[in-house]
């Protein structure tokens, strides 16, 4: 017994020991890259159940195409590409549909469509795509009905609440596809907006009006389910893009390879392997060591302390990411504004930008991100102060309860734990008590979109999709008996209601644009959202691969990288 | 005997059916739903009246219960084997179950089979010889290993030997990223790689599960070398045990004796921990973001995924009374008396 | 009730517990330790040299002459946590194990002398608890009634409840074949005041000898649930909370916040065991 346990004993650690110092494996072929995210797709339906989820978003961007997009603008210092943002023709290029006019007569947008594009089973694209993509917008049949609702905020006729109407004989009726988006031949489309608005060309941008592939998707669908979501949920999602499904496992990994008839060209990438690993540090890990090329979402800390490492780059852009505190209007004692102007002094900027992110993030100026069109620096601004925090407090007639709860996702605590604790700090000097916690994303989802009950909270996960300062408002400060979608700390302004109801239909770019600053004058004159710091959406990669370009949703195009390797 | 199992599945089922119920209205009192993480930055009243729809939530909770266990139209309910759809990802609960538990098992089942070649000739040994220098050590060990939380030992191991000494692989998973997984059949990588003759993924395979199985096999060899060593010396000193030492058997065939009779406690030890791990094992799952059914069960109650958290209950739930079950009959097996308790 | 009953071999009186300590190396470094965790829990938070809640310092500083195991990513110093966490831990695990062991033992008792109905449910139900898993059990509490340390103990409570309830019980059904249950009984003594009176204090020695262990546990789960996120409110100084929101950084070099908190999790456990060990030996070895 013992001798056999000795032998046992000594052949595992040699097993081991062999096993542990086996060379590691060469890195990948040239043209094949590694990417690392917390997450992989956890489905690929932009009308299903995950479509909120960044790392979901990034599987759609890479397999599917929209039908315009927006042109390229050189890249910033830091090597990060970067778009023309904006709402003229000339900020924007044809992908599916080649070429467009507008009929302001009749509110009418005429896309000539590009010929000779394949999909990644050999399907070809015309008219017919479109239109079933715009029918199962419409359709509403999916578990959030994303696409129908970009095609309202853009005004598209007859796209209307009344599709989600109780009634249902009378919902099933708006439904249907009618003649708002009209197929005139095989490669002209016609839509109609039922009035002026700017944010049509851009919605079509986002990866939620992406273009089906509707000869495969037909094919997958089933008695029960005719729009086929379990299928472009859980399988595939067919469309014209760079990049076919190769293996997808849920919760593990997501390979694609190239497009060899992508209509722009196959792209150079030719293989991803987009791998999740849930902790930041393990991937900040394997890219120091070359096991991954590009990898997404660490921490500002580990950013940091991988910018001068050999072989990998940093580089990232302040594009429309903020952190935010969000104060409740209907939660004393935050429903007097000179408590919340009391806190937007009581903030150590300086503190937050050097300690939270190590210097990659600006002071905010106002509530919307600096690069959107119709952004305006606010003339009320608020700078720390602790004197004049004491002073409002004491006029507000503040008296510390000690019971005011400071919100937080808890999944990403490594990047606002240190901040909310210099937050706590800073309060408790102007004589504010707060207690930090932190929740789940589900339940601060809840709590933030539905209860909308959080009295206090910090939030760097804010940022609107729809690139304008028209759409951020109507997003997040409109109240919500004028419509507003996603306002959560129940703010309501009779000013910014008025205000945004002449911008949503305005036609004069100029008029426009002064609304709108109007509008977010008021915003940071009542505090509506405290905003902090601007910070920059980073990247840590292999410095053998070039190509970084940054879009709204931040998820990287793998169709814009060049790997060297 | 026959009866004895009998008797046994009947209670198991009641019991089943009991949790499940329980877990069900358990869930329904969570604090959270998640439809607003569904429909995400639209969350228009409108939607989220028909998003709680569609999730069946707008109805009464009995109402629920009677869709989940009997199922509605055209789709099965739990009581013809339908787990349900994951509303986080929708996939169905089953297939999410299936790829993570073969993990859990392949991570538990050798951490177990290691843990015991250290700690059962080890106990057995220092059985023998109490209070002797290994005796002294190898109880400290115990002491020691089950001292600090697995995830920390976990932590400790990756620092030094992956961020500092370079010789463990990285803790991203079961694989390394550049390698293509075997064919899957049973959904552990190390039986799946030897059934597809890929040696490649099986040595990788098992370079990624070194510092979790020690972590794990360190933690659990205390308490099995301390209940080896307790049961032995008890049988050391039994009856049957001297009289077979005074009438000359060989020490050969009285270990033997000794150690089936030693056995029973240590058995019923090793799995009722082993129940324990399948759920259990989540902070070394997740140090070494292994994806197995403790991280799942994990993902599901912080995403308010009822389908899911239903169905890893569910699943975890048998699968600890199976092996219960297993283990009576075992020891009814290896002791007659144990029938008639 | 398991303070004013006796304990069966030994009355623990102080001289003999030195005397026993002198002999026994072992148990004079665990009584220390549990000595020590105790004076820690009591006054930890008023000794601390600073605030254990507010930066005091940069953040993530090496170990140095004024913070002495440096400060985590928030500038907090992690010595003043790391004595300022007993207060959280081990008032936690000894509430938990107090309240399992006292329930456990009160229900383990009527089921094992009392054979009737109520003794298979209350074993099918420890049976289902047991299997049922743990950590999902431990956050779905915690989610339900919001993170702070009374909740948590009644999580661990119900946790450990049905080991003291199997202890018990196999003790007891053992002792009450024992003659002196017999002998109770011809005296006329009624059922509840044997089962109280006589075979209560006779079947005490296993949960006696599991309750430190189980403080011990009691740690472990407290830190592995902070782990998972089911923990108590950060920044409240917690073991298990400081590895959790430090674990990040090992990778950066940063090892003093979480080696630390994690060294003193192991003393502590070891400490509570060591304990456990030695009176497991004097009763019931």
């Amino acid at each position: 017994m013992r001798r056999l346990s000795i032998l046992a004993g000594a052949t595992a650690v040699l097993a081991a020991s062999a096993v542990l110092t086996a060379p590691t494996r060469a890195a990948a072929a040239a043209g094949e890259i590694t990417v690392l995210a917390e997450d992989i797709p956890a489905g690929l339906d932009y009308d299903g159940p995950s479509a909120a989820i960044p790392t979901s978003q990034t599987g759609m961007v890479n397999l599917m195409e929209p039908l315009v997009y927006y042109k390229t603008k050189p890249a910033n210092s830091e090597g990060i590409g970067l778009l023309s943002f904006g709402f003229a023709d000339a900020n924007f290029e044809g992908r599916l549909a080649e070429s467009w006019t507008y009929d302001p007569k009749t509110f009418t947008w005429t896309f000539k469509l590009r010929k000779g594009v394949k999909g990644c089973g050999g399907a070809t694209f015309n008219a017919d795509d479109v239109v079933y993509t715009f029918a199962r917008a419409k359709s509403v049949s999916g578990a959030a009905p994303i696409g129908w609702f970009l095609s309202n905020v853009a005004s598209i006729a007859n796209f209307t609440p009344d599709v989600l109407g109780a009634d249902k004989a009378k919902a099933a009726e708006a439904q249907k596809l009618g003649d708002e988006v009209k197929k005139i031949d095989d490669f002209t489309v016609a839509i109609k907006q039922s009035a002026p608005n700017k944010l049509f060309l851009p919605v079509l941008t986002i990866f939620g009006l992406g273009i089906f592939d509707k000869e495969t998707m037909e094919k997958n669908k089933t008695a029960t389910d005719p729009w086929s979501h379990e299928f472009a949920n859980n399988t595939n999602v067919p469309s014209f893009g760079p990049y076919c499904l190769d293996k997808w496992t849920k919760n593990s990994e997501f390979v694609v390879k190239g497009n060899t008839d992508y209509y722009r060209g196959a792209p150079k990438v030719t293989r991803v392997v987009y791998r999740k690993v849930p902790q930041s540090s393990n991937r900040l890990a394997a890219v120091q060591r070359g096991e991954a090329q590009l990898v997404e979402r660490l921490t500002p800390k580990e950013f940091d302390s991988v910018r001068k490492a050999k072989g990998v780059k940093v580089a990232g852009v302040i594009g429309n990411e903020n952190l935010f505190v969000h104060m409740n209007f209907k939660t004393p004692p935050f429903d007097n504004v000179k408590v919340r102007q009391a806190v937007a002094y009581a903030l150590d900027y300086k503190k937050i930008i050097a300690n939270g992110y190590f210097g990659q993030a600006t002071k905010s100026k106002g509530p919307i991100p600096s690069s959107y069109p119709g952004f305006s620096v606010s003339k009320n601004q608020y700078d720390t102060n602790i004197e004049k925090a004491k002073t409002l407090l004491k006029e507000a007639g503040y008296k510390d309860k000690g019971d005011i709860l400071l919100s937080y996702v808890s999944e990403k605590q490594s990047i606002l734990l240190p901040i909310a604790t210099q937050i706590k700090a800073d309060l408790a000097k102007v004589g504010i008590k707060v207690k930090l916690d932190p929740l789940p994303q589900t339940q601060y989802g809840d709590r933030q979109l539905v209860k909308k009950d959080l009295q206090f909270a910090l939030n760097d996960q804010e940022k609107p999709i729809g690139v304008d300062a028209g759409y951020a408002t109507l997003l997040f400060f409109v109240s919500s008996e004028k419509g507003g979608l996603n306002n959560m700390v129940n703010y309501s302004s009779p000013k910014v209601d008025d205000l945004f109801a002449k911008v949503k239909n305005e036609a004069d770019d100029k008029t426009r644009n002064t609304e709108l600053a109007e509008i977010q004058d008021q915003l940071m004159a009542d505090l509506a959202w405290l905003p902090v710091v601007e910070l920059k959406t980073q990247w840590a990669f292999s410095d053998k691969l070039t190509g970084l370009a940054w879009h709204p949703d931040s998820s990287i195009r793998w169709n814009d990288l060049k790997y060297a390797g | 005997m026959t009866r004895f199992v009998a008797r046994r599945l009947v209670i198991a089922v009641v019991q089943v059916a009991a949790i499940t119920i329980a877990v069900f209205l358990l869930i329904r009192a969570l604090p959270a739903d998640p439809v607003a993480t569904r429909v995400g930055f639209n969350a228009s009243p409108d939607v989220y009246r028909k998003a709680k729809a569609d999730l069946g939530l707008d109805r009464s909770t009995l109402s629920q219960l009677g869709t989940y266990l009997g199922g509605s139209g055209t789709e099965r309910g739990l009581l013809a084997g339908n787990l349900g759809t994951s509303w986080a990802s929708g996939s169905t609960v089953a297939s999410e179950i299936g790829d993570a538990l073969p993990i859990t098992l392949e991570l538990i089942s050798l951490s177990f089979l290691l843990a015991g070649a250290i700690a059962i000739p080890l106990g057995m040994r220092t059985a023998r010889r109490p209070g002797k220098a290994l005796d002294k050590a190898v109880f400290g060990y115990g002491l020691f290993a089950g001292a600090a939380p697995e995830f920390w030992w976990g932590l400790m191991l990756v620092f030094v030997f992956y961020f500092k000494l370079g010789w463990a692989p990285a803790p991203l998973g079961r694989l390394s990223p550049q390698l293509q997984a075997p064919t899957q059949r049973t959904g552990a990588i190390l039986i799946d790689s030897l059934l597809a003759g890929r040696l490649d993924a099986f040595w990788d395979g098992l370079r990624h599960l070194i510092l979790p199985v020690v972590t794990l096999a360190f933690v659990l060899s205390g308490p099995i070398m301390k209940m080896v060593r307790q049961s032995m010396t008890r049988v050391l000193g039994s009856d049957f045990v001297l009289y077979a030492q005074a009438a000359g058997l060989p020490p050969r065939q009285v270990s033997r004796s000794t150690l089936r009779a030693a056995f029973g406690p240590v058995l019923t030890l090793t799995s009722i921990l082993y129940g324990f791990m399948l759920g259990g094992a989540v902070l070394v799952e997740s140090v070494f973001s292994l994806g197995g059914l403790g991280q799942y069960s994990v993902k599901s109650v912080l995403e308010f995924n009822y389908p899911s958290i239903q169905g890893v209950v569910l699943v975890i739930t048998v699968l600890s009374l199976v092996i219960y079950l297993v283990l009576d009959v075992l020891l009814a097996l290896l002791d007659p008396r144990a029938r008639h308790r | 009730m398991t303070a004013t009953a006796p304990t069966v071999g030994h009355p623990k009186r102080p001289h003999r517990l030195i005397a026993a300590a002198r002999r026994d190396p072992l148990l004079t470094i665990g009584l220390c330790i549990v000595a020590l965790s105790i004076f820690l829990a009591l006054f930890g938070t008023l000794i601390a040299p600073k605030s254990p809640t507010e930066p005091t310092g940069a953040p993530s500083e090496h170990p140095s002459l004024s913070h002495w195991m440096g400060t985590d990513a928030s500038g907090l110093d992690v010595f003043s946590q790391v004595i300022s966490a007993p207060r959280t831990d081990v008032v936690l695990a000894v509430s938990a194990a107090l309240v399992s062991s006292v329930l456990g033992t009160l229900i383990g008792l009527t089921a094992g002398y009392f054979r009737t109905w109520w003794a298979e449910v209350v074993m099918r139900i420890s049976d289902v608890l047991q299997a049922f898993p743990v950590f999902i059990l431990g956050m779905m509490l915690v989610a339900l009634s919001g993170r702070n340390t009374g909740n948590l103990i009644v999580a661990l409570s119900l946790l450990y409840t049905p080991i003291f309830i199997r202890l018990t019980r196999a003790e007891v059904l053992t002792q009450r074949n024992r003659s002196y249950v017999e002998s109770a009984r011809a005296m006329g003594n009624s059922e509840w005041k044997i089962a109280f009176r006589h075979v209560l204090p006779n079947s005490l020695a296993p949960s006696l000898i599991q309750l430190s262990v189980t403080v011990g546990f009691g740690i472990l789960l407290t830190a592995g649930l902070s782990y998972v996120g089911a923990g108590v409110r950060p920044p409240t100084p917690e073991w298990g909370l400081m590895i959790s929101s430090s674990a990040n950084q090992l990778i950066l070099g940063e090892w003093w916040p979480s080696v630390f908190p994690g060294l003193a999790i192991s003393f502590t456990v070891f400490g509570f065991a060591a304990v456990g060990n030695a009176i497991e030996r004097r009763v019931g070895g």
